[in-house]
Parts: structure tokens; sequence; C-alpha cells
């Protein structure tokens, strides 16, 4: 038998050992591929993606390689530790440290070669299933047609293979330090638990304190400024919590008999502690990577919502049209009703002169007749107005936040009407009938006639369509903006807004991919994380079943065991986001708080759904071990 | 106390094999018995029945006249932590928990009072003369201090019935006269029912009577007269009538 025999050997026997790792590895390159497959689909590459989009994706690659590469490092030194005390079997019967190298190394190549070949064959198949997903989600203007992905394949083939030489290589330099009584040892000892120094734990403490602290005080612009050192200050203050806090929970709860003896929290604390180094680390990068996902999906979720949220309550019309000077009004109205009557569609029309006055402020104001203000209500079905005096001033509710000002002026000011005299309005109104930046004034149509001559004069038309669906309405908008091409004083909302859809899909798109990447990235680092320690665990059961352990007992052991390690950094992670998506409302100053619910309610569901399956099958694992 | 009717046992597997046939036994109780036999011959697979560890193929164990191979899982769990004490071959303790936590873990199990255990505990490995140790994790002990903590497990909780696996393989003479006078101290003083597998003919001569088994069937049966000594020189001409040369096979087995 050749050494390269034996190589072989070793992986194909010890499977199960094999498996995990070979999956994890599999999982990171399936990631990365499946994400080429879109940063080189034609769809993406016709030019009119925006290159801030372009730039995104990019990015998005190397964030995502840079993480595969920890992932599997990561992977591949928990599957060592599980090995080291077959390595120093191997040492004591005589095998050279060179030789255990080289055998690591030729194994590892064999298991990323594989890793990246089955990674790119099934991520074909999930790439079809995400680009289905993806077309029925985004408004992506080419259909995302599946295609045959040569650039996607070479690109994912050769980085992985790279990427697993360079690890194989730096793994064969970690296993040069071992001496052989450690590794012979390895399972039994504690891989030590990491000092906890009462100045560190505090320190911990403060670190969090001052992130969050700042994270949720700064406003507006300063959260952009504050960002970078928050976001440094948190990541070690989590490090620190979970190295520092969590070991010294546990310190106290040890040395606390009355505690730590009673029932089966010996045999759930004992684990803890001897496992405390793993799992810091562990809770630490997950909680990280996991609050990244969150902020990176609320993020986008928010903002999309931001930018959607209004436009539509402030442009409720199907169409509108105003007039721009020396321009043939009844000719472009036609024309709409042409547009509209072409895509077969039906709709109410209403028509109206709006007249702007001097009235001694720095803007012409408007002025409206009741009658017109009601029949523009009438087609959007909004309470019409019942003037109770003369006149009123109105807002729009939606055009001009915070534009109070003027309001208040035109409260103060009155109409002056051509005797002389003035009219004062009795009351603020606000709505979005008539699409004016300005505040303005509705006045019975008595008063109107009184009026001095106006200054201004444009038409406003606008549009409300019967029962068009969305791809109508979208059609409707295109060929009116194309029509308009000049002065764009005509269009329609629901064009708009597929518009910004369309421009914001694909970074939805990516923001979304790169969130989902994370947070199951982070599910599988606890599932290798669990799984790591199998066969400690069936050792230990099986010991204590032997002592006899009720059923009960081993689910309650079990359970607690899992809750923390699924619970505990993904609290802390929910914790993080939910900050940094309070900062990011203080930023753009606008409410996401049912946003923000909704993407950490959803990760939370997962992560409880996720606790179940794997608690499941754990248990089950352990329960045939002992029988 | 222990009644064994028509004992088999045939380990199921590629190649099935018939590890006990037709054992027949009865343990009095607070007798105090020995089993010997060559390696292999079947003795760990007769006290893992006894201790409802494994199942039997066919026939049937009696313990105080019921069969706790009966019992539903739950209630053979508990049964087994406060009625029986073992002492495994391979120590079987937890390398995550210090001694004394190892000692005590059975009865943490139970939810005794912290104060009660810690007495018992400090008792117990006054005697075995583990006390020095009590701090020490697994890996920082010797494998004949491993046993003794094994022993001390299997004793805290004063079992009805105590089987031990070879409890004095791996310690020297004097440490190994120690624990047997303990078990026969607590043999006497406490009523406990002990079988003992050993190899070790200085051992068993501290039991009332030692079974010999050999390739899974019952050989004989001696009884220890009125002194150790002749029973010692008994165990051994049995011993070479059995055919293995059976006295130096007490190494290390884990
Ligand atoms: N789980 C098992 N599956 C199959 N065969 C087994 C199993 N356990 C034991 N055996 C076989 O049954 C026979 C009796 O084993 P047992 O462990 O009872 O021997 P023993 O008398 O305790 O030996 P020793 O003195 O070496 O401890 C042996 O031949 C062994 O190979
Ligand atoms: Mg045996």
């Amino acid at each position: 038998m050749t050494f390269r025999q034996f190589a072989l050997n070793n992986v194909l026997r010890n499977k199960r050992l094999y498996v995990a790792y070979f999956l994890s590895s599999m999982f990171a390159v399936m990631v990365f591929f499946t994400f080429s497959i879109f940063a080189f689909h034609p769809a993406f590459q016709t030019g009119d993606m925006p290159s801030s989009a372009m730039k995104g994706m990019l990015v998005s690659g190397g964030i995502i390689y840079v993480f595969s590469f920890f992932f599997v490092l990561y992977s591949m030194s928990s599957f060592l530790q599980s090995r080291k005390k077959e390595f120093g079997l191997l040492m004591l019967l005589g095998m050279s440290s060179r030789q255990i190298r080289r055998m690591t190394f030729l194994e590892n190549m064999l298991i990323g070669f594989l890793a990246t070949i089955s990674g790119i064959g099934i991520g074909l198949v999930f790439a079809k299933v995400i680009l289905l997903i993806a077309e029925k989600v985004l408004v992506i203007d080419e259909t995302l047609n599946f295609y045959f992905p040569l650039e996607a394949i070479g690109l994912s083939f050769i980085s992985f293979i790279l990427l697993f030489f360079v690890i194989s290589i730096f793994v064969t330099f970690i296993l040069r330090t071992n001496k052989l009584v450690d590794l012979i040892k390895s399972d039994k000892k504690s891989k030590g638990e990491p000092k906890a120094s009462i100045i560190l734990t505090i320190i911990a403490v403060l670190l969090l304190a001052a992130g969050y602290g700042t994270a949720l005080y700064v406003e507006g612009i300063q959260v952009v400024m504050a960002l970078i050192p928050v976001v440094i200050v948190v990541t070690i203050g989590t490090y620190l919590f979970f190295t520092q806090l969590s070991v010294y929970l546990i310190r106290r709860l040890k040395k606390n008999e009355h505690i730590f003896w009673k029932k089966t929290n010996m045999l759930l604390f004992s684990d803890l502690s001897f496992r405390m180094k793993d799992n810091a680390r562990t809770f630490f990068l997950v909680a990280i990577i996991s609050t990244v996902a969150f902020s990176a999906i609320g993020t986008l979720f928010g903002f999309h919502s931001y930018l959607m949220k209004g436009l539509k309550d402030a442009n409720p019309y199907s169409v509108v049209y105003e007039s721009v000077e020396d321009e043939d009004v009844q000719k472009q109205i036609s024309a709409i009703d042409q547009i509209i009557a072409d895509e077969n569609v039906t709709a109410n029309k209403e028509v109206v002169e709006m007249n702007y006055f001097e009235i001694g402020i720095d803007y012409p104001v408007l002025i409206v007749k009741e009658s017109d203000y009601n029949r523009f209500a009438k087609l959007l079905n909004e309470k019409e107005i019942k003037l109770k005096n003369k006149a009123v001033v109105v807002s729009d509710n939606q055009a001009n936040i915070g534009n109070f000002q003027n309001e208040q002026k035109l409260m103060e000011i009155g109409i002056p009407l051509k005797s002389g005299e003035k009219v004062q309005a009795y009351s603020e109104v606000s709505t979005s009938v008539l699409q004016e930046m300005n505040a303005y004034y509705i006045v019975r149509d008595e008063v109107f006639k009184q009026l001095p001559s106006a200054v201004k004069q444009t038409t406003f038309a606008a549009w409300m369509t019967k029962q068009a669906d969305e791809e109508q309405l979208v059609a409707i908008g295109e060929k009116v903006f194309d029509h308009f091409d000049e002065y764009h004083n005509a269009f329609s909302m629901d064009y708009t807004i597929y518009e910004i859809d369309k421009a914001y899909g694909p970074i939805l798109f990516i923001g979304l991919f790169i969130g989902i990447v994370f947070f199951v990235s982070a599910g599988s680092f606890l599932y290798f994380r669990l799984y790591s320690d199998l066969d400690d665990d069936k050792e230990k059961f099986q010991a204590i079943a032997k002592l006899g352990l009720t059923n009960n007992e081993l689910k309650k052991v079990i359970n607690r065991q899992t809750a923390i390690l699924f619970f505990a950094p993904i609290i802390v992670a929910l914790i993080h986001g939910a900050v940094a998506l309070t900062a990011l409302m203080h930023l753009f100053d606008y409410n996401l708080v049912k946003e923000s619910a909704m993407v950490l309610g959803g990760f939370a569901l997962i992560q409880i759904a996720y606790f179940f399956i794997v608690r499941y099958f754990y248990t089950k694992q352990i329960q045939q071990a002992i029988k | 106390m222990l009644q064994v009717n028509d004992l088999n046992k045939v380990y199921e597997g590629k190649v099935a094999y018939r590890a006990l046939t037709d054992i027949n036994m009865e343990v009095g109780k607070g007798e105090f018995v020995g089993i010997m036999g060559p390696s292999g011959s079947g003795k760990t697979t007769l006290l893992n029945l006894v201790a409802t560890i494994d199942q039997p193929t066919s026939g049937e164990i009696l313990i105080e006249g019921k069969d706790p191979h009966q019992l539903s899982k739950n209630k053979l769990a508990k049964f087994r932590r406060q009625q029986l004490g073992f002492v495994f071959q391979d120590f079987n303790l937890l390398h995550t928990l210090t001694v004394e936590e190892n000692i005590v873990l059975p009865l943490t199990l139970d939810g005794k009072k912290v104060k009660e255990m810690k007495e018992k505990a400090n008792v117990i490995a006054e005697k075995l003369g583990i006390s020095h140790i009590m701090k020490k994790r697994t890996f920082e002990i010797s494998g004949g201090q491993a046993q003794r903590v094994a022993v001390a497990r299997a004793m805290i909780h004063q079992p009805k019935l105590l089987l031990a696996d070879e409890p004095t393989g791996n310690l020297d003479s004097k440490s190994s006269r120690d624990v047997m006078e303990m078990l026969e101290n607590i043999n006497e003083t406490e009523e406990t029912t002990m079988l003992l597998v050993t190899h070790d003919a200085q051992a068993a001569s501290y039991c009332d009577r030692v079974i010999f088994i050999r390739d899974g069937q019952l050989y004989s049966e001696i009884h220890r007269g009125e002194s150790q000594k002749g029973f010692f020189q008994k165990i051994i001409d049995t011993l070479s009538l059995l055919g293995g040369n059976d006295n130096d096979f007490s190494s290390i087995r884990s």
C-alpha cells in the first residue's frame, strides 16, 4: 500500500468523521458559485445596471470569498481537533510528523477537490431554484433565465482549489507544533478555559454600553460617521462578552455546589465549561455574522420601504398632468386620454385651472374654489370639504413635510380681495387631493369671484383608472413618460415605483442573498460545533446511561445544551441588530419599527425552527447510541 | 436475592457469537460471590446482563424475585442507579468532571442534599485513600486511582447489589488488599450482596464462594471454608484445572 493509498483509504473508511467537514466545505463552494452565477448572468451584464450595483456585486463576491476562507478554515480546524487522538496514535505507532502532515495535506486536497466539484454541481441546481424565486419576487427586466455558467464554473473552481491548497498548507503548519502526549490526551483534556479577569469583564460591559449608547444617541449624518468606530467597539465588546462574561458566569456556577450538584446540572455545566473555549469562539463568530445578516437585510428592507412609503399616498392618482407655459393643453390632455384608451382602460378625469395670486409672501399662492377642490376629492373618493366660513389653509400632507411656517404665514396674512378687504382663513386642513408643493387656500366659490387677477395660471388634470391591473398601469405610465419626454410634466406613480423597483431589484437581491448566506452559515457553524462534540457526548451519555439515566433526564440535558448553543449568540445578535436598525432609523429620521420587527422576528422564528430540528436529530442520535 | 435461570446470550453481528450458555445460579442476600474464568469466557457479559445494561437472548434474571428487564426504561434507569452499584472494567468515569463530582454523580441525579453528598463522598474517599485527589480531573490521576474512584462511585449510594468487574485489576497487592477488605467490610456491615469478577486469586479469596466460567458455561464452584489461606489454595488449584494461565492477567484494558 503506497502512502497515497493509505491517505485515500483513511478518508473513505472514516466517512462519518469526514462527512461534516466535507459538507460544510461544499456548502461554502455552493454559496460562492451560486453567487457568481448571478454576477456573470447576462441579465446583469447588459450595461443598464447602475455601476454602483455592479460594484456592490464585486464587493459582495469578495466578502463571500473571504468569508468562505474563514469558514473552511474553521471547519477544518474543528475537524482536525476531533482527530488529534488518531494522529497521536499514528505517531505513537511510528509515523513521522512529516508523514502525518503529508497525509492531512493529501486528505484535505482530496476533500477540497470533491467539495468543489459537488458544490458546483449542487450549486447549479440551487441556482436554478434561486433564479426562479428571484424572478418571482424581484422586478428584474430581462427574465433571469437559466444559462450554462461557464465563467462562473471556471472562477469558482479555480478560486476554491486555490483556497483549499492554501488552507491545506496552512494546516500542516499548525500540526507542526503538537506534542505527542498532548495529542493522545487531547480528547480528555479541556482545551483550557479562557482566562477570565474582572478587568476584562468590566471592559466588555463598558465597551458594549459605549457602543450601544453612541449608536442610539447619534442622529442624522452623525450615524454614518459613528458607524465604523461603533462596529469596532461592539465587536470587541462582544468577543469579550463571550470569552469573559460567560467564563465568569460558569465559573461562579460551578463553584456553587448547591446549583452545580443539582440534578442534571452537573452534566450540563461541566460540558459547557469543558468546551468553553470552543463555544466562546463559536458564539462570537455566530453573533457577529448573524448581526451582519440582520443588519444587511434590515437596512435594505427598511431603505426600500423608506423609498416607497408615501410615494403612493402622496400620489394617489393614476396619471397626473400639469401644464407648462406655451403648451397646447387640450392636445396634451387628449394625448393622455388616448394612451389610456389604447391600453383598453377606462378612467375618470378631472381638469382644473390653477390660479396663483400675489398675497405678499415670497411665492405666488394657489387659491382654489371649493367646488373645484371637491371635484377632485370625489375623483379620489376622499372626503369633500364643506367650508364653514370663507376660506381655509391647506397643506399637502405628503409633499411638504416640515413646511409649517408657510401655513402659519397663510393663516396670519389672509387673502386680499379686489375690494381691498381681507378674508381670513379659519382653519388648517391637510390633504393630498391637489398635487401642490406649497401651502394654499381653498375659498368659497363666491369669494373666488372677488379675487384680483391671477399672476400665474396652469392647468392640472388627473385620471383615476377603473379596474386596471398593475401591468396596464405600468404600460400607461411608460407611454406617458415617453410622450412627455421634454418637461416630464405628466407622470404615473405606478410606473415610477416600477422603475425604482427595477433599479433597486438587483441590489435588494444581492443584499438578501448575502444576508441569507451569512445567516445560514451562522447556522452551520452552530451545527458544526454541536456535531464535533457528538462522539464525546455519545461516550458520556453511554457512561451515564450505564449508571442509570432516565430518558427525560437525557432529553433535559440535551435540550438545555442545544438551547444555550443556539440562542445565546442569536439573542446577542438580535440585540445588536435592533440597535443597528434603531441607528438607521435615526439616520433617515424615519420609523422602521415595523420593518425591523419583521426582519428580526423572522430570523428569530427561523432560528427557533432550526433549533427544534437539530435538537430532534441530535437527541435521536444520542438515544440510538445508548439504546 | 439474585436468581439466574437458563440464561443465554448470543451477540448478533456478522458472525453471531454465543457468549453464555444455559447459566443457572443463585446468590443469597448478603452473599459475596466471585466469578472467575479465562479471558473472553463471558464474565463481563454475565455481569452486564445482571446489571440490566444488556438484554439476555433467553432465560431470566430475578433480583429479589422480580425481573428488572421487565421494567419500563425510566423505572429501570432509576432502579439501576438506586439499587445497583457497578465498578466497570474500563472505569467509565466522565472526563469532564473532577474525581469528587464523578463520585457524587449518581446522587446528584436523585436530587440529594449537597451536604449529605459531600459527607458520603468524604467518608468513602477516606476509606479508599483518594481524599487528596478529589479535586483532580480524571486525566490527572493514575489507573489505580481511577479504579478506586470507580469503586467509590459504585458504593456511595449503598446499593443492595454491587457488581464489580475486576475492581483490583490495576492495583498493587497492598491497595488491592485494601479495596478487598473494604468490600468485605461493607458486605458484612451493610449486608450488601456482591458479585465480583476477578482474575486475581488473592482478591477472590475474600469471597464466600467462587464460581468458575469457561467458554460461556458454568464450570465449577467452590466455597470458602474456615481459612482464607486454604480457600486461596483451592482457587489456584481450580484455575490450573481450568486451563488458562490466568493469574497474570490483570493488565490495562481500556
Ligand atoms: N458486544 C459484543 N459483540 C460481540 N461479541 C462480544 C461483545 N462483547 C463481548 N463479545 C464476545 O463475547 C465473549 C465474552 O466476552 P466478555 O467481555 O464477557 O469476556 P470476559 O470474560 O469479561 O473477558 P475478560 O476477562 O478479558 O474481560 C468474548 O469472546 C467477546 O469477544
Ligand atoms: Mg471482562
